[in-house]
């Protein structure tokens, strides 16, 4: 059997693909790469075209060893990387030998990185998506976090690695960064003042960031509901408990909730702050859903170029 | 009906309607999300029913706003139900009430003044509507309580909460179908599976179902497969 040996997992890896969709009403989130742009870039330099799966990691702190040839590329928040304890450009693709101990390591920013190995890592589909859901114990490896010793299998060899890096690396981050986001939901309900600080004040990502959501602290937001009844959620839904700290839910966001939401966060200014370590400053800029559709529209047209 | 369509972040519309919840309103949204998934088959990648609401996501690539949230005013104002659209019977669950899975089964007893086979026979004899599902894979929100036994949600939720609890929240109940986290008061136990992604579907009830439940001895409880 081809496969990748985990040595050493870190604290938070993950099989991720691009993530599934169709299973919001049966409380399945969709999951899949924190950092989308990431995930892309690595598969087309690994001429890989049906969303293979890579190896997410959080904070990377990985030693792995794959079984055969093969090439490898890392993507996402920057690393250092070692191949058999020789420093090697992090960011190109490389030639690996069988037996080779691959090490990568977090540098300062960011939070995603991700290891791509020919042929995609192929652990049985979910709902046709190979993306780890751990709270809900599905995809991946059995639907968990990667441990120490874990061997996971790998797809059959393509000789069409190192094309060129189509550079959808996110911007390095800024001193403040904007969350455009789309008013809507229950934003008429909650108070004007809130709103009003919503949209002037800085907020700072807190350590409570996974892959369901990052809670940001700043003024406290008063929503003046209740109760609400639970509803769909979505990708990037502030969604604001009754504590007042806005939470942004992410890929792996519970698929109803019953907190108000004044609104959405774009999808492409989410996976910028998936990759914000706690500490960052954001502030959120009022969109147009017009707006917003443009926005995304383009990205998504900018990067099937760029992929092709 | 009332009702008003707006965004969901990029390439999502969601329909609101601004009244209170009830098994004809669901099955109106049901009804919707079935002619949305026809009307837009390739261009919608997914689509969630609530209470009040049915919310629908695109592929960005293939989505017009405009029209698309005029086709989903035009449906929440022209959708009738037929009939005989709520004709298919009861999902029969078997619980296991007592205090060893069911830790506020005494509580919620004493706390409504009610004896614990009283508190089992209000909990039973009511036939519940599934009007949403989410929070975990097969979790199921059941309504409506018999307001006898409306009990308000712990102040600190339990952090694990075994699978197959039975449990009431406001005038809500549901089965826990994982181990997890929850915040709902816990009455008895179901031995039976509620999500088991081996079968087509994996969830055993889906929004627009009704479902019963039937007291059971300890005995059938392990028979049935249960585990404490």
């Amino acid at each position: 059997m081809r496969a990748l040996i985990i040595q050493q997992a870190g604290i938070a890896s993950s099989v991720q693909d691009g993530g599934r969709a169709g299973t919001l009403q049966l409380g399945i989130p969709p999951s899949g790469a924190m950092d989308p742009y990431a995930l892309m870039s690595g598969q087309h330099q690994l001429g890989h075209l049906q969303d293979e799966a890579a190896l997410e990691m959080a904070y990377a702190d990985l030693i792995a060893m794959p079984t055969h040839d093969c090439h490898i590329v890392v993507t996402g928040a920057p690393v250092t990387l070692l191949i058999d304890g020789q420093n090697v450009n992090p960011t190109a693709a490389h030639a690996v030998k069988g037996g080779q101990t691959l090490s990568i390591k977090a540098t300062t920013t960011g939070i995603y990185s991700y290891l791509h190995i020919t042929g995609g890592i192929t652990t049985e589909p979910v709902f046709e998506s190979r993306s780890t859901s751990p709270r809900e114990s599905i995809g991946g490896l059995e639907g968990r976090y990667l441990r120490n010793g874990d061997t996971l299998p790998v797809g059959p060899f393509q000789n069409k690695a190192s094309k060129h890096n189509p550079l959808l690396d996110l911007p390095a981050s800024e001193s403040t960064l904007s969350l455009r986001f789309v008013p809507g939901f229950q934003y008429d309900d909650f108070l004007p003042s809130s709103m009003t600080a919503l949209l002037e004040a800085d907020f700072c990502v807190t350590p409570s960031a996974n892959r369901m959501g990052v809670k940001l602290s700043g003024p406290v937001l008063d929503s003046g509901i209740e109760s609400l009844l639970s509803e769909a959620t979505c990708y990037g839904a502030i969604q604001v408990p009754p504590d007042g700290a806005p939470i942004i839910l992410l890929n792996d966001r519970q698929t109803v909730g019953g907190y108000p939401k004044p609104g959405a966060v774009i999808s492409s200014d989410c996976a910028r702050l998936a990759q914000a370590r706690p500490g960052q400053r954001v502030r959120f800029v009022s969109c147009s859903v017009e707006e917003a559709d443009r926005i995304q529209w383009l990205e998504h047209h900018f990067v099937e170029t760029r992929l092709q | 009906m009332t009702c008003s369509v707006g965004p969901a972040g990029e390439a999502a519309v969601r329909l609101v309607f601004k009244e209170d919840p009830t098994p004809d309103l669901t099955r109106v949204l049901l009804v919707i999300q079935d002619k949305a998934q026809r009307q837009f088959h390739g261009a919608l990648t997914d689509s969630v029913v609530g209470y009040t609401t049915l919310t629908l996501f695109f592929e960005p690539l293939h989505f017009q706003r405009d029209r698309t949230e005029a086709w989903l005013f035009d449906q929440a104002n022209v959708t009738q139900l037929s009939t005989l659209s709520d004709s298919a019977p009861a999902i029969r669950l078997p619980v296991f009430y007592h205090p060893s899975v069911g830790p506020d089964l005494e509580w919620l007893a004493d706390d409504k003044n009610l004896s614990v086979d009283q508190v089992i026979a209000l909990h039973c004899e009511a036939t519940y509507f599934a009007y949403a599902t989410g929070f975990a894979p097969g979790f199921c929100y059941l309504g409506t309580v018999p307001a006898q036994l409306m009990a308000p949600r712990l102040a600190t939720p339990r952090s694990r909460v075994p699978a197959g609890s039975v449990a009431i929240a406001d005038l809500q109940t549901a089965v826990y179908p994982c181990e997890s986290p929850g915040g709902w008061r816990l009455i008895g136990r179901c031995p039976q599976p509620l999500f088991n992604l081996n079968s087509t579907p994996a969830n055993l009830l889906s929004v627009g179902d009704t479902v019963c439940f039937d007291p059971i001895s300890e005995t059938d409880f392990y028979a049935m497969g249960g585990a404490i």
